[in-house]
């Protein structure tokens, strides 16, 4: 995307993201989804409702799982982001992305990212945690495929690989 | 006998899944061209307008703006029968007026606040029988009845078989506006090199669709057309049917910037293309056994204002009610109107779940009458194997319908009796099941079944080609997409099985126009039979080729495979390694297939039977699932595990319509009321149990290794297995489809009050 001209009431922002820290003019209703993707090209973040009420743009901040569409981008600056662009490179994310693949947790795969990135949060707060509470803790992520077993499946079995590691 | 089968019926795993996962699959929505600039979209306020004039100087001065674009500049041919690709006349609210190119998305939308546009507000109908009649405003040209003309099938002789019949049941049933509601939503990219254009967009039909399409609607041959569809963030029958490409390619030609779009939300529930709504009269005559011997059904499909399916939605409305029960006489009539609602178009199954709902429901009210167990009456009557009764009027040698009509005609297979004893006996029909309305307290259980039968593959010109290079990988090419349901793999397990090479060798190229064969649409569940088929004779004569070149190579007459040798018949001491007749070969084998899969002989559809026990509480009319078994005759398995996620996923799909989703219209305004995940709830994690997922059939003797179609056969019993587990329950028969405790509530009174 194009520079936009710092006189239309843009605003300098310096965003970090994935350890890298950014300087950015955005104007300032141009929400986190939106310089991840079309400024930073990291589009492991998807784009479904733009009001929070899907989780397919999950990212970490602060090490929490947010919606990225929620934040504006200058609100965003002077936290830690994580996408799930930098979480890949994580060791704690290949017993997750292997699981995913074993149990089959996504279908056509677009609202996976968002699951990544909320498992891999759900796992790091309780490891071996209940089918029930894991339900409930990802209760704002849809997938329209209704893979839904399969991802519970998927979380539990990367539960797993990641205490016997 | 058969050769044993070593791909083919593995749990092979999803191609592609961990590089979604990583975030690493690029879908339309994610791609990005040099220079490119961001398209939005000005949508109509009103339900039925004429553009008097549109003024866009001030949007064109906008910053960042590089182009607005008008029905001016959509001067060629059209993208469907019905829909220009853009068109002063509009007949929704949301439909595309004007469309701008900017630098950044914001700059795009500020510019669409500044095309003013003077409209000609007409008149607008919303009602499908108001549409119909004769002083209702025209919503296109031609008149309100799409196609101008009915569909209208029958076998028999229905007034022969009223006037035989002992009893007459009837009724009517009604389902509402159902959105596909794919997580990705619609988008497009397009960028010009001189006079050639490539179109990234979310697709399900890059060849047979999307290429022609354009070609008209950009005034020039397909050729200079090249269509991609990278990945597909669900398709569920949906996904195209739109101008969004059209309007992209036609901004990226005016700007000479690649330009992208993608849908909001609120968009995709509203310019994307939704089930309309229905009304189904349902009329069935039984003899004094009880068998049906007259089965009628009258449909009225609400189309919106677009139709691009056409009436191929309605027309399935009829597949059950005219097939699932052996019947002498059946007729099926629709009726598909233009209304000034959001466009209609087709969605996971098309009208097969709405005539299923009406006939499984009425069916079901008909064994409760004359005191059959349900189960029992299905055992008894549902389509033999051998088909219906009567005469075949296909002539001979064409191949038969799979939506079909006539009797005579025997299935390819049939394993509709086979889901039912194996769904039953999961479920514990037999030993579980009380007669209806015999519980009491504040909840109640009940169990319910219903059958399905769907197409099963057939009938779409399929291509492949496959290419056995001498690095020792086999290329497949298929211009079909993988819409999200695992395509990909299914038809690379299907090469790897004919190759008789391990499946990690083959790669899969598909949905480019630039690098496959012609495909066709993935519709109709057709892609495992009918391309299935393709890719299985393209390996086949692939590997023989290369069986002959290692034969000449050893100076023998027939070689063949064994283990990673290539052995002379007949002489088990002479063999050359793979590597060494790969390594010799001139050049790369090749194997090629173009087919209309089909059969002159026989019918080939898919089967379901669907046991569901639900608690129902009378006083709230909320509805619970408890448990939900699916038994499905898809011939066999290519892929158990993800069969199971193909059929558990659209089981759950259709348990969130049944209990709840619907698209609501404001019918003064022509507004949609809920576009948004929020007001128009899909399934999510923690509504319902695990389905449980049977296929006690075998394999289909036409079908690739035996497979028939799987992507839409779960979802069609799915309402009236919930509505009959809630008759069971509470004794109340739901006759509109969704069960909104409203709803529920309603249907409980209506009995109470007839009851006094």
């Amino acid at each position: 995307m194009n520079e936009p001209k710092p006189s239309d009431g843009t605003v300098e922002i310096h965003l970090q993201v994935n350890g890298h820290t950014h300087a950015l003019r955005v104007e300032p209703r141009t929400t986190l989804l939106e310089v991840l993707r079309e400024r930073l090209d990291l589009t492991g973040a998807k784009p479904a409702c733009d009001r929070g009420e899907c989780g397919a743009c999950a990212v970490l901040l602060d090490e929490q799982p947010v919606n990225a569409c929620h934040w504006l981008a200058v609100q965003a600056a002077g936290h830690a982001i994580v996408t799930v662009e930098g979480l890949r490179e994580r060791p704690e994310f290949r017993p997750l992305q292997e699981a995913f693949v074993a149990q089959d947790g996504g279908q056509c795969g677009y609202c996976t990212p968002g699951f990544a990135v909320a498992a891999y949060a759900a796992l790091r707060d309780e490891p071996d945690p209940n089918p029930l509470a894991l339900r409930w803790a990802l209760v704002g992520h849809i997938c329209r495929c209704n893979a839904y077993e399969a991802i519970l499946a998927a979380i539990q079995d990367a539960g797993g690989r990641m205490r016997s590691r | 006998m058969e050769s044993p089968l070593h791909i083919v019926g593995t749990d092979a795993l999803r191609q592609g899944l961990a590089e979604k996962v990583r975030g690493d699959a690029r879908y339309t929505a994610d791609l990005k061209r040099p220079g490119m600039l961001y398209g939005r979209i000005l949508r109509c306020p009103h339900p039925h307008a004429r553009v008097r004039a549109i003024d866009t100087a001030a949007a064109e001065r906008a910053p960042g703006v590089h182009a607005v674009l008008t029905h001016h500049d959509a001067t060629h041919g059209r993208i469907d029968a019905d829909l220009a690709a853009l068109d002063p006349e509009l007949r929704y609210v949301g439909d595309e007026v004007a469309a701008v190119a900017a630098e950044t998305p914001a700059q795009a939308e500020d510019a669409l606040a500044l095309i003013r546009v003077d409209y000609e507000v007409l008149p607008a109908v919303f009602d499908a029988r108001e549409a119909l009649a004769p002083d209702a405003p025209a919503v296109h040209p031609g008149g309100n009845l799409v196609d101008g003309q009915r569909v209208i099938v029958e076998r028999g002789d229905l007034a022969r078989g009223f006037a035989e019949a002992a009893q007459v049941f009837e009724g009517t049933f009604r389902t509402q506006v159902h959105g596909p509601v794919g997580m990705e939503t619609r988008a497009a990219l397009a960028e010009w090199e001189g006079d050639h254009v490539t179109v990234w967009k979310t697709s399900r039909a890059v060849h047979a669709m999307d290429r022609p399409a354009l070609s008209r609607a950009l005034g020039i041959p397909p050729e200079r057309i090249r269509v991609i569809c990278t990945n597909m963030g669900g398709g569920f029958g949906n996904k195209d049917e739109s101008r969004l490409a059209s309007i992209v390619a036609l901004l990226a030609r005016k700007t000479g910037r690649p330009v992208r779009i993608e849908y909001g939300r609120a968009e995709e529930f509203v310019a994307g293309r939704n089930r309309q709504s229905t009304e189904n009269h349902l009329r069935i005559g039984v003899a004094a056994d009880g068998a049906p011997v007259a089965i009628e059904l009258q449909s009225v499909m609400n189309a919106g204002s677009y139709v691009a399916s056409g009436r191929n939605v309605t027309r399935r409305i009829g597949q059950g009610p005219v097939y699932l029960y052996r019947c002498p006489n059946a007729r099926f009539e629709g009726a598909t109107a233009y209304t000034n609602r959001p466009p209609g178009g087709s969605f996971r199954g098309l009208g097969a779940p709405l005539g299923h709902f009406a006939l499984e429901v009425l069916i079901d009210e008909i064994a409760e009458h004359l005191g059959v167990d349900p189960l029992d009456y299905r055992l008894r009557y549902q389509v033999p194997p051998e088909g219906q009764p009567g005469q075949r009027t296909t002539p001979p040698g064409q191949h038969i319908p799979d939506e079909p009509v006539e009797g005579g005609v025997p299935f390819s297979s049939n394993g509709l009796e086979a889901c039912l004893l194996a769904g039953a006996e999961r479920f514990g029909w037999r030993e579980r099941r009380q007669p209806n309305g015999t519980a009491t307290g504040p909840r109640r259980r009940g169990l319910g079944v219903a059958m399905g039968v769907y197409k099963g593959g057939v009938g779409r010109e399929a291509q492949a080609l496959v290419r056995i290079a001498r690095d020792g990988k086999a290329h497949v090419a298929v211009g079909v997409v993988d819409v999200g349901q695992g395509s990909t793999t299914i038809l690379a397990q299907i090469a790897a099985e004919a190759l008789q090479m391990p499946l990690e060798r083959v790669e899969m190229t598909m949905a480019d126009t630039a690098h496959t064969p012609p495909g066709h649409i993935t519709a109709g569940s057709s892609t495992t039979f009918s391309t299935g088929n393709a890719v299985k004779l393209a390996a086949e004569s692939a590997r023989n080729r290369l069986l002959e070149h290692a034969a000449a190579m050893m100076g023998v007459a027939n070689a063949e495979l064994q283990g990673d040798r290539f052995v002379a018949r007949g002489d088990e001491q002479r063999s050359l390694g793979i590597g060494e007749v790969l390594e010799r070969l001139p050049e790369d084998v090749q194997g090629e297939a173009t087919l209309v899969v089909g059969s002159s002989e026989v019918i080939v559809n898919a089967f379901a039977a669907h046991f569901c026990e639900v608690e129902v509480e009378p006083d709230s009319g909320r509805i619970r699932i408890v448990r939900y078994v699916a038994a499905q005759d898809s011939g066999r398995i290519v892929n158990p595990r993800m069969a199971v996620s193909q059929v558990s996923g659209g089981v759950l799909q259709f348990l969130g319509i049944a209990l709840r989703e619907e698209l609501l219209l404001d019918e003064r305004s022509g507004v949609t009321l809920n576009p948004s995940f929020l007001e128009h709830k899909s399934t999510a994690f923690v509504d319902f149990p695990p389905i449980e997922v049977l296929f006690p059939a075998g394999p289909d003797p036409l079908g690739p290794f035996g497979a028939k179609a799987l992507g839409e056969p779960p979802v069609v019993p799915v309402f009236a297995a919930v509505a009959n587990a809630v008759a069971n329950a509470i004794g109340v028969r739901l006759h509109e489809v969704p069960f909104t405790p409203k709803r529920v509530l309603a249907a409980i009174n209506a009995q109470q009050g007839s009851a006094r």
